[in-house]
């Protein structure tokens, strides 16, 4: 019996293995080498050189350019991801209302984020807010007669990036649209008839019943809010202008590794990136004892 | 009902299956009828050839460069007319825009496995050359197994570093102020002579002229070409001889240049900030080329693609210089470099020696990397050039006479300096610091950088 067990265990193993492999080859040993350039010199030409923290000095006393990239990438992540969980919760809850065609609005809503990400849509995103797109063209429908280019505008650039994150909300949408489905109907019919309003259960019951997926949505999407790269790449043609107003965080570290060759001050770029985002992420599940509402518990 | 679901999932799946296995096929019969017809012209080649010196081993010599889409053609051109000569030579083309190029050299040359032709700008030379990327072709030279009987000593100068030949020079190139005739024309705007040109003075007293009439004088002068022109004319260098920080000491350059700049872009002479953030710098988007610009100052080489993209007469005149002390320049368009670890370095000299020295090739290349330095080539393709490419030719000609030697190719972090120039001077015409401040912050942080070189 005790044979069988261990068996098992490497018949286990063995199933695991080409993940277990690549894990270690492909994740491990590069976010090891990268913790070690991280106090190195290390310019992608020459053997690198132990430095100790000096590039973590730099990086918090003499870049200013670095804090300005920090400052950008927190304001694109505190403004984006909650525009983009609300909106995404709003059309959710339009959606899963029982009307004709349904499918195809869900499908139509959703593919914005099949190929959101991609370096066509940022294209496109150039064009619409560029001096000659398509929302100057709008406005001057409107008898708004402008011909800045929102892109190219130190104080513009930025939301248009924050509004492409923002019309890709459609997986966050779908985890939201199966949450609504899991809500018993009968809460919000006996709510009706004691009277409740819509808004009241919307927030009596839709929100708490919903919380535990708006913290798992909360959390990816502050992850890979802080991870966007290619919009804000791709917009400013490499260089995150006008005045670094786009120069998100992910986009100095590749301008620091590959234009400007320093590969140890960009791993240690990376390495206080993952610290930052994990000690985010940990404060977020810290805070969710106080507003998620988990059903098993019984009430809050 | 649940069955037919279960045949129905089960089919559709197969049907994917069956569906990405044949696309599979189909892309793995394209690469091998890719490989095919590739073979085919090396054998094509074989039985035609007869001039052939090198040995007969089968070599791969990877060759990479930069460039738009006219020049990935012709140079697969060259390369095709290569392989016929040479059927034992397989060569391994690697192109990219300009910016992807770099981005893709690097991590390339710190995995071993750089390219073994690299062009190579003058902004990356030292990057490459100074940490032992790069061979020696001097043992090359002095063989004739690169050929450069026929160059002039200033035009290799430019591939030199510590008296050691890193870099072949592949074209001449000059600044020049690019025109079209016949809009000075409708403007009332008197053409300055040929051999004189304006200087920036006068020029910029046309703005108003030209604001009346909807154009600029000139979308914007790149800074890290212009303001180390600039410097020229004013006796300085951008950088000190041994790269260790910037060549001049006194901000008032800086602040000249940039109060001068800053005025014609206050005064709307130049492309607001935001759009020229949005231009991509071909030539189609070219302000000369569109009809929006006095003026389009470039290299000379670009004078080509500007006026192909314009569809009607350009002119090229002197550059304006900001005193006559010969700060025009002749400098490589770009270089041909050996890789250090390449394995094939005989077949790759040779290669770079074909689109140096040989005439038919040239005919092909038609200077578009700049103005052949072979005297020889020059000569023998002079026939074959169109109206336009003559302009190129005949200004690079009266620029050699009237210019003064170049200054060293840029030294480590120039790359990074010239981001940071870029960078203050945006902060300058957006009002957020004066050019006094600028000046200051940029000379400390440049200096910061390059202080790395020590």
């Amino acid at each position: 019996m005790t044979k069988f067990r261990e068996n098992n265990h490497l018949v286990g193993y063995l199933f695991t293995a080409p993940f277990i492999i690549g894990f270690l080859i492909f994740t491990m040993f590069p976010m090891l080498a990268s913790l070690y350039y991280s106090f190195t010199d290390y310019n992608l030409f020459e053997a690198p050189n132990w430095v100790g923290f000096d590039n973590y000095k730099t990086m918090f006393s003499g870049d200013d350019q670095y804090w300005k990239s920090v400052r950008v990438t927190f304001t694109y992540v505190l403004a984006s991801v909650p525009l983009r969980l609300a909106f995404a919760l709003a059309v959710a809850m339009l959606l899963n209302k029982a009307i004709g065609g349904i499918g195809l609005y869900r499908s139509a809503y959703y593919l914005p984020s099949l190929i959101g990400g991609s370096v066509a849509v940022s294209i496109m995103w150039t064009q619409v807010f560029g001096d000659k797109g398509l929302l100057n063209s709008f406005l001057g429908l409107l008898g708004i007669h402008t011909t800045t280019s929102w892109i190219g505008s130190p104080g513009t650039a930025i939301w248009t990036l924050i509004a492409l994150s923002v019309w890709q909300f459609g997986s966050s949408m779908l985890i939201f649209l199966a949450g609504l489905k899991s809500i018993p109907a009968s809460l919000h019919e006996a709510a009706n008839v004691d009277g409740a309003g819509a808004g009241r259960r919307f927030f009596k019951i839709t929100l708490p019943m919903l919380s535990p997926i708006i913290l798992f949505n909360l959390i990816m999407q502050t992850i890979s809010a802080f991870m966007t790269f290619t919009p804000a790449y791709v917009i400013s043609r490499g260089e995150g202008g006008p005045l670094d107003s786009t120069l998100l965080y992910s986009l100095y570290l590749y301008k620091r590794a590959f234009q400007f060759t320093q590969m140890g001050y960009a791993s240690a770029m990376a390495w206080v990136m993952l610290l930052t985002v994990g000690v985010i992420a940990l404060i977020l599940f810290q805070t969710s004892k106080y507003w998620v509402h988990y059903e098993s518990k019984g009430e809050s | 009902m649940k069955k037919i679901t279960t045949t129905l999932v089960a089919a559709s799946l197969m049907i994917g299956l069956a569906a990405c296995g044949s696309g599979n096929n189909g892309g793995n019969a394209s690469n091998a009828a890719a490989s095919g017809s590739a073979g085919s012209t090396g054998s094509a080649g074989s039985s035609a050839s007869a001039t052939a010196k090198t040995d007969d081993k089968p070599v791969t010599v990877r060759v990479a460069w930069w460039g738009g889409q006219s020049r990935h053609d012709y140079t697969l051109k060259v390369i095709d007319m290569y392989e016929k000569l040479h059927p034992n030579v397989t060569i391994e083309p690697e192109y990219a825009a300009f910016d992807d190029y770099w981005k893709k050299l690097a991590p390339q040359a710190a995995a071993n496995q750089l390219p073994d032709v690299i062009q190579m700008d003058i902004s990356y030379l030292n990057q490459y050359a100074g940490r032992n990327q790069l061979a020696d072709l001097t043992p090359y030279t002095e063989s004739g197994k690169l050929d450069v009987s026929s160059v002039a000593e200033p035009t290799l100068a430019g591939g030199k570093i510590d008296g050691k030949l890193y870099a072949m020079n592949a074209g001449s190139n000059a600044l020049t102020m690019m025109v079209d005739p016949a809009m000075l024309k409708s403007l009332g705007i008197e053409e300055p002579a040929a051999d004189k040109g304006w200087t920036w003075d006068e020029f910029a007293a046309l703005g108003d002229k030209a604001k009346a009439e909807g154009k600029l004088l000139f979308s914007d002068l790149r800074h890290d070409v212009f303001f180390p022109f600039y410097l020229r004319g004013q006796g300085q260098l951008m950088y000190a001889a041994d790269g260790t920080k910037l060549g001049y000491d006194d901000d008032k350059f800086f602040i000249d240049y940039y109060t001068k700049y800053r005025e014609w872009y206050n005064k709307g002479y130049t492309m607001s900030l935001d759009k020229l953030s949005q231009s991509k710098g071909t030539p189609e988007e070219d302000l000369v080329a569109l009809g929006t610009a006095l003026s389009s100052n470039q290299w000379s080489n670009q004078f080509i693609g500007i006026s192909t993209a314009a569809k009607r007469e350009l002119d090229l005149l002197p550059v304006p210089g900001w005193d006559s002390n010969k700060a025009l320049f002749l400098k490589p368009s770009m270089y041909f470099t050996v890789a250090n670890s390449s394995k094939v370095k005989d077949a790759a000299i040779d290669f770079i020696n074909y689109f140096i020295n040989d005439v038919e090739a040239n005919k092909v290349i038609l200077g578009e990397r700049g103005v052949p330095v072979s005297s020889k080539v020059q000569e023998a393709i002079r026939p074959n050039l169109t109206p336009e490419q003559t302009k190129v030719f005949d200004y690079v000609a009266w620029a050699e006479k009237n210019s003064s030697e170049m200054n060293p190719p840029n030294p480590v972090g120039a790359v990074e300096v010239d981001a940071l120039l870029k960078a203050e001077v945006e902060k300058i015409l957006y009002k957020q610091v004066t050019v006094e401040k600028g000046a200051a912050e940029f000379r400390e942080k440049a200096n910061a950088i390059l202080a790395k070189n020590k």
